[in-house]
């Protein structure tokens, strides 16, 4: 982000095209009720579920004595890592000066929000006890990487959903009587976040200097919030989660998630929204090469964490890697490691396979296969204690997640749906003062739709 | 060959005996002395034993001996043998008895899980897996054909405080006797587990048995010790066993684990550059979080006082 706006461009006739163009599917219409309907149904079915874990508690679950995190928390680390890609899309690459991600950077930041905000919910629905939850405040050992954790998801989501905010101002204010169309509440909200916004260069200073604060912080606190995740598992001695490059594995595996829901979003907003002046070919091309880049970068970090303690085989790690590759686990994980890295690799070398509609295949499968992923990381290492297990009846051994853990689970991604809908739907999912500006600046380039 | 050179061929040399003979270890035959080898079960194996014993066994045997004749043990090493193979029936009553109380390698001991009544109920079920197997039993025990109402120990404290005395009695009809012969252990409570005093000692013919503390054994602030004597033998007379606390050790106060800051204290006990770096973090984030807010209230009054029309 430029330390200056060249407001030349409010004055620019561009800037009305541009407004008209992102500013067209605002709002409220028929397909969208039926959109959140059907998902507020999904998600009245999932609170049931809910209802009866609250009733019942964690039995109705398959959690047990050694396997205590299944489902709920892989869900947790897949929603934190998904939430992360806000933070490499406008922290860091707009940082470092690259004017592509200028359209697209929204949508990082609404994804951020939305999987950061119901991350923390997804704890809560691995308690047995929820209204205890004041009591990690109360009680909370400052020593324990859980109070880390909860302290830094509530951080993170603060500062998405303030970057989220600051960043949409000036959009707020100049969408002031441009979106007639839009209902009257929509309306008095949009003026409300538009903070008085007039478009002074004061005003643009003040707001520059608070949105590089924003992106600065987001930048060490998204790798705190991944790190401590991390440390969740690699703090203890157990095969499989003892590692010292538990941090980075986790943070190169949040890229490569976030970055296909970002995929999947361009892509609907693309088609849907009828942007592709905005959200162009290149974009697909270039966001195809960062995939590619996190994904060898990710594919680096599993290389690490599975070849070193298969070469040593030590007893335990032994164990629980012959589950991983051959045994119990084997099909799930060479299904994730081929579908959900190395074959996604190799097609996104070819320039036809970065292309939207290829690019959104790879993309849903990598998203799914990522949700996988973590569920393979929590999962087989509960499995294999140090201790035989004994003493306990076999339905306790080996973990079987239940209807209602998954119909939980669902809900909780059906939520996030909700959110991100939300978002795109009623605000401008393109920045457009932002691309205004650029477009301003370059007159002479035209995009490839 | 010079001494570098040298160093290490003996080294492989060393490593390579030590592997070897670990692996000689392992398939060594498992000895049983001979008098335990002999033992029986004074009761005999009736269906209600073999009933508990099957639910002990599925509870503590089955994860790594898996179910009888089945052949689903898991694989370790050494293997542990199915229950109802020649392998493991080869063992006499008394074998038996001795591996499960006292265990070898990845076979743990059970002497302190299972009581002896517990680990005959196992044998009996493993044991109906056996068509030839004929159960021995063995005959009671008794005490040169004497019969006592109660029998018990008495600890008490000699000669300062180098040793502990032992003295065993049996009762009938209000009459007391020493009891001569009969071996008694010593233990001192630990933390984790009994620590056993001097060895064994039988009593004498007074029925007593002389203990030798160790002058560097620890106590609590004030010297105490928390001890307890029981007979060796449990078929006599059941379990005979007394408990005491005595001043025999050295005075040691050791602050208690929960006293330091450290890591797996208390919040109010957290180590202080832990809570100096939580707070400054937070600090300094959330800090910067206001200023971030209070710059978008400037941006809210800036506002008020400028009028466009766009
Ligand atoms: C942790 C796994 C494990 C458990 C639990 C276990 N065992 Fe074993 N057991 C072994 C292994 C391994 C061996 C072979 C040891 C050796 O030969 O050094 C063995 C050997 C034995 C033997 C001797 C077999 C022979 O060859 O003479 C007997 C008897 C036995 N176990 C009984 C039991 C009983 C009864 C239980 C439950 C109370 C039990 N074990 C629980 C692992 C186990």
């Amino acid at each position: 982000m430029a330390s200056e706006v060249n407001t030349s461009f409010l004055k620019d006739r561009r800037l009305d095209r541009i407004a008209t163009d992102i500013l067209r599917p605002v709002g409220v219409d028929r397909g969208f009720y039926i959109w959140m309907a059907s998902l507020g149904t999904l998600l009245l079915v999932c609170l049931y579920a809910y209802f009866i874990q609250l009733d019942k508690g964690l039995i109705v679950t398959g959690l047990r004595d050694y396997v205590s995190w299944g489902m709920y928390i892989s869900n947790f680390v897949f929603f934190v890592a998904t939430s992360l890609v806000g933070m490499l899309i406008s922290s860091v690459l707009g940082m470092m000066g690259y004017k592509w991600i200028k359209p697209i950077g929204r949508i990082a930041e609404i994804i951020a929000v939305a999987f950061s905000a119901v991350a923390g919910l997804v704890i809560v629905s691995d308690m047995g006890r929820p209204e205890r939850l004041p009591y990690v405040f109360m009680y909370g050992r400052i020593q324990s990487p859980i109070l880390w954790d909860v302290t830094v998801v509530t951080t993170y989501m603060t500062l998405s959903i303030l970057l989220y905010i600051l960043t949409m101002i000036p959009d707020m204010a100049i969408s002031r009587g441009r979106i007639g169309h839009a209902p009257t509440w929509l309306q008095k909200t949009y003026e409300f976040l538009s903070f008085n916004f007039k478009h002074t260069p004061e005003q643009y200073k003040i707001l520059l200097k608070a949105v590089r604060i924003l992106l600065i912080l987001i930048v060490p606190t998204a790798f705190a919030i991944h790190t401590v995740t991390s440390w969740l598992f690699a703090v203890t001695t157990r095969p499989g989660w003892d590692s010292t490059i538990f941090g980075p594995y986790f943070l190169s595996g949040a890229f490569v998630a976030g970055s296909a829901a970002v995929i999947i979003l361009m892509f609907f907003v693309r088609n849907n929204y009828k942007l592709n002046r905005y959200i162009t070919l290149e974009h697909f091309d270039k966001m195809g090469k960062l995939l590619f880049l996190v994904s060898i970068v990710y594919f680096y970090f599993n290389l690490n964490e599975y070849l070193v303690p298969a070469y040593k085989m030590k007893t335990f790690e032994a164990r629980h890697l012959t589950e991983l590759f051959v045994g119990e686990f084997a099909f799930m994980f060479w299904s994730v490691q081929l579908l959900g890295l190395i074959i996604p690799m190799i097609l996104l070398l070819f320039k036809p396979m970065r292309k939207p509609m290829p690019m959104l295949l790879i993309a849903i499968v990598v998203l799914i296969a990522s949700w996988f992923k973590r569920l393979l990381i929590v999962v087989p290492t509960m499995e294999s204690p140090f201790l035989p297990k004994q003493h306990v009846p076999d339905a306790w051994m080996v973990y079987h997640p239940t209807i209602v853990e998954t119909a939980i689970t669902i809900g909780t991604i059906t939520l996030a749906v909700m959110i991100i809908s939300v978002l795109m739907k009623l605000f401008p999912v393109i920045p457009i003062w932002e691309v205004a500006e650029e477009e301003s600046a370059h007159p002479d380039q035209q995009p490839v739709e | 060959m010079d001494r570098k050179a040298s160093m290490i061929s003996r080294f492989i040399l060393i490593a390579f005996l030590g592997l070897s003979s670990a692996t000689l270890c392992a398939q060594t035959p498992w000895e049983v002395p001979a008098d335990r080898n002999i033992k029986l079960s004074q009761t005999e194996f009736a269906d209600q034993n073999r009933n508990t014993g099957k639910d002990l066994y599925m509870t503590n045997c089955k994860s790594c001996h898996g179910e009888p004749g089945k052949n689903n043990a898991i694989r370790l090493v050494p293997q542990p043998p199915d229950p109802a193979t020649v392998q493991l029936q080869q063992n006499s009553d008394g074998a038996l008895q001795f591996k499960i109380s006292e265990g070898r390698g990845p076979m743990p001991s059970f002497k302190n899980i299972l009581s002896s009544a517990d680990i005959w109920n196992i044998i009996a079920f493993v044991r109906s897996y056996n068509k030839d197997y004929k159960q021995q039993i063995a005959v009671r025990p008794t005490f040169g054909g004497e019969v006592f109402d109660k029998v018990s120990i008495q600890l008490s404290q000699e000669q300062g405080k180098t040793s502990v005395v032992a003295m065993v009695t049996g009762e009938r009809g209000g009459l007391k006797k020493p009891l001569a012969g009969l071996e008694v252990k010593l233990f001192v409570r630990c933390y984790f587990g009994n620590l056993i005093v001097d060895k064994p000692i039988d009593t004498d013919a007074n029925g007593k048995v002389n203990f030798n503390v160790p002058n560097n054994l620890p106590g609590d602030p004030t010297g105490k010790v928390a001890l307890f004597a029981q007979l060796s033998n449990e078929e006599l007379f059941g379990l005979v066993k007394t408990e005491a606390v005595m001043t025999i050790g050295i005075p040691t106060s050791k602050p208690p684990l929960n006293e330091p800051r450290a890591l797996w204290n208390v919040v109010q006990k957290t180590p202080l550059w832990l809570l100096f770096t939580y707070i400054i973090c937070v600090l300094a984030v959330w800090g910067l979080i206001f200023v971030v807010l209070f710059k978008l209230k400037t941006i809210f009054e800036l506002g008020k006082a400028v009028r466009v029309d766009d």
